[in-house]
């Protein structure tokens, strides 16, 4: 894999290093994905971009962020399905 | 008597009796209120369920979907997950709650700020979805304003009432159920025109007071001849207009029945009648209403209803459709006609202190160059799947004319490099719409192949009078002595020259008009397809001779009540049993 990962399991909470792979950055198409999938988990998922912080289940949030192209974001899930939701979104990341 | 009379104008002709029932009101017209404490809750239960309603419309409209329509099916994904965002209705359920306010200023609150942090973002691409929030958050406004069930009670047909109506209402539209509609905005609604023809039911546009005076559910006669809307009408007024609306019906069918054969005046003259359209989508019917052409395609309605600037092959798939479809018939197409009362949504034309006066028209495109090439290229490759035309709207003198014409060499050049078939003999006209072009008719008849008089414009721009302001309606006078003479003016000239000249204004299938301009004598007439059986059924009992006589006896007059005076009697005496049955802009017929 060419891209990093560092993970801290705290009891409930899991976050994740993930990067932008979208040639526009982090556009309506991938904002809407992303906050499509993080409203299936009951967790609360927040995106950290640089000294902001995005609620993940919404997508203007996650449109604020303006992340370009190979921005790195912090995943934070904390809840009782955070282990899957991290993982389910991290993936989304490394999809094409 | 009807409590109330409000007039507009026609773009769709026909008579129509039914409930009307609202579709959208005017969303700037929010009201601010403070929520007394004992009803915060159920003020906030009204915008919860705002959101969820138009959230569920989102959802369903994007499971009705076709397959194929899978970008379509991201844009409705997107549209919902900003209905449900908390950013939107969840600060705006927080204002409700902590300051108080009403559910409409709460939404309107979340937007400026959700727009505030957009404006503040330095990516295009993102900065741009500004325009989903807003739409989204203009639906939730007709939701709470109670306007969104577009549902005619009973199994009746209802009229369909709106502020304005733009592509996407039109899209979800309850077709079926439609008599006719009646808009509130005057520009910018032409799809209202082309909707209603093509479903063949009444529409007018612009009408003054329709939001004070009429209420969901009350009975209306839509008078789409005069422009007339009646509400609650007494007994006598629906006997008269049912017996109408059976007239007319009669009339269309019996006019209808010759369409398809050629106009020929009662001396032997004969006059080329050509539809004017706006997709080709239309083709078909240009056909069928025995349409010889089309002598004005209005290209501006394949960039409006889309929400991004169209590419060369989306333009030229459209254009080689249209003119294949009516191949050996002539298709004339007009560049790209924007600025002024023409919304366009990407392009955006600047704010103009005074748009009729700004830039518009050809003035746009050779601003824009980079969109004109794109419909220069799409409009010659076009030429080589029929008989296409094309023309430059509100030329106003020959440098402009010159400008315009190099870069459709320039055009022509790079397809021929490049190996595209293309029309590179494509005949080229320009509009007539300013004074100007009439005091130059001359010189520009002798670097064009035709002449077409839009007539609207010119009237505007030599009155000074904009028909849809109330306040000088009345001086806008489609016979002033003015423009009989201008319009004489370039016919001679182009006579002159060896040019034909074509009239594609609504004094094109004004009865009034057609005796003054078969004594022009212009070549061709161009009106929309509706129009067309009427008025070649005119044409064949009008006398050229005749006309030329009562068109010098105008020549000669000097105020628009002289010549209209002499127009309505020769009209009455001519077709006493068809006059009631068009729409006339001169008011001759009141």
């Amino acid at each position: 894999m060419e891209y990093g990962v560092s993970r801290a399991e705290e009891g409930q909470e899991v976050s994740v290093t993930v990067f932008v792979r979208d040639e526009l950055g982090m556009h309506a198409r991938p904002a809407a994905r992303l906050a499509q999938a993080a409203r299936r988990y009951r967790s609360r998922i927040i995106l950290e971009y640089e000294d902001m912080t995005a609620d993940a289940k919404s997508v203007l949030d996650i449109l604020f962020l303006a992340a370009g192209r190979g921005a790195p974001l912090t995943l934070r899930c904390a809840g009782e399905d955070a282990r899957e939701a991290a993982e389910v979104l991290e993936a989304l990341f490394n999809e094409e | 008597m009807a409590r109330a009379v409000l007039h507009g104008i026609v773009v769709s002709t026909g008579i129509a009796i039914g409930k009307g029932f609202f579709v959208n009101k005017n969303p700037e017209s929010a009201r601010h209120e403070l929520v007394p404490l004992d009803r915060i809750e159920s003020e906030a239960a009204r915008l919860q369920d705002a959101v969820d309603t138009v959230a569920a419309e989102f959802a369903e409209a994007r499971a009705r979907l076709p397959g194929d329509l899978r970008r379509h099916a991201d844009v409705l994904t997107s549209h919902l997950l900003i209905c449900t965002d908390p950013r939107l209705g969840g600060e705006a359920l927080r204002r409700v709650r902590e300051q108080r306010m009403n559910a409409e200023w709460a939404l309107e609150e979340s937007v400026a700020r959700i727009a505030d942090i957009f404006n503040a973002l330095s990516s295009p691409y993102i900065r741009d979805r500004i325009e989903d929030v807003r739409l989204v958050t203009d639906r939730l406004f007709q939701r709470l304003s109670g306007a969104c069930a577009p549902h005619p009670t009973g199994g009746e047909r209802g009229i369909l009432l709106a502020h304005d109506l733009t592509p996407t209402d039109v899209v979800d539209l309850p077709i079926e159920r439609i008599a006719a509609f009646a808009v509130a905005q005057g520009g910018g609604t032409s799809h209202t025109g082309l909707l209603a023809r093509s479903l063949h039911i009444p529409a007018v546009i612009g009408v003054f007071g329709l939001r004070k005076e009429i209420f969901d559910g009350d009975l209306l006669i839509v008078d789409g001849l005069k422009g007339k809307l009646l509400v609650d009408p007494s007994e006598a007024e629906l006997a008269a207009y049912s017996d109408l609306r059976e007239q007319y019906a009669i009339y269309r069918k019996r006019v209808a029945a010759y369409a398809v054969h050629p106009a020929e005046t009662e001396d032997g003259v004969q006059v080329s009648v050509l539809a004017n359209v706006e997709s080709a989508a239309e083709a078909e019917g240009v056909l069928s209403a025995g349409g010889e052409g089309v002598g004005l395609v209005r290209t501006e309605f394949g960039y409006i209803t889309r929400s991004s600037l169209p590419g060369e092959e989306d333009l030229y798939e459209e254009y080689a459709g249209l003119a294949a479809a009516l191949a050996p018939r002539k298709v004339t197409f007009r560049t790209l006609d924007v600025g002024g009362d023409k919304v366009f949504s990407r392009g955006k034309v600047s704010e103009e202190a005074n748009p009729a006066l700004g830039l518009r028209g050809i003035r746009y495109c050779v601003r824009h160059q980079d969109i004109f090439r794109t419909q220069l290229r799409a409009i010659l490759r076009a030429g080589a799947h029929g008989n296409v035309s094309m023309m430059f709207p509100l030329i106003s003198g020959l440098s402009e004319l010159r400008l315009a014409k190099s870069i459709l060499n320039e055009a022509k050049q790079e397809l021929d490099d490049a190996d595209v078939p293309f029309d590179p003999h494509i005949p080229v006209g320009i509009m007539i719409e300013l004074p100007s072009a009439v005091f130059m008719a001359d010189a520009l008849a002798r670097e064009v192949d035709f002449f077409s008089i839009g007539t609207n414009d010119l009237i505007q721009y030599t009155l000074g009078a904009d028909r849809g302001n109330r306040h000088v309606a009345h001086l806008y006078q489609p016979l002033h002595p003015s423009i009989v003479r201008a319009i004489k003016q370039v016919v001679d000239m182009a006579h002159k020259t060896g040019i034909s000249v074509c009239v594609c204004g609504e004094m094109a299938s004004d009865p009034y008009c057609l005796p003054i301009l078969l004594g022009m004598p212009v070549d061709e007439l161009s009106l929309a397809p509706q129009s067309i059986p009427a008025i070649k059924h005119l044409i064949r009992r009008s006398h050229a001779r005749q006309s030329r006589k009562l068109l010098d006896q105008a020549l000669f007059a000097s105020t628009a009540n002289a010549i209209n005076n002499m127009v309505r009697q020769a009209v009455h005496s001519a077709f006493p049993e068809d006059v009631g049955f068009f729409v006339s802009q001169l008011g001759v017929n009141r």
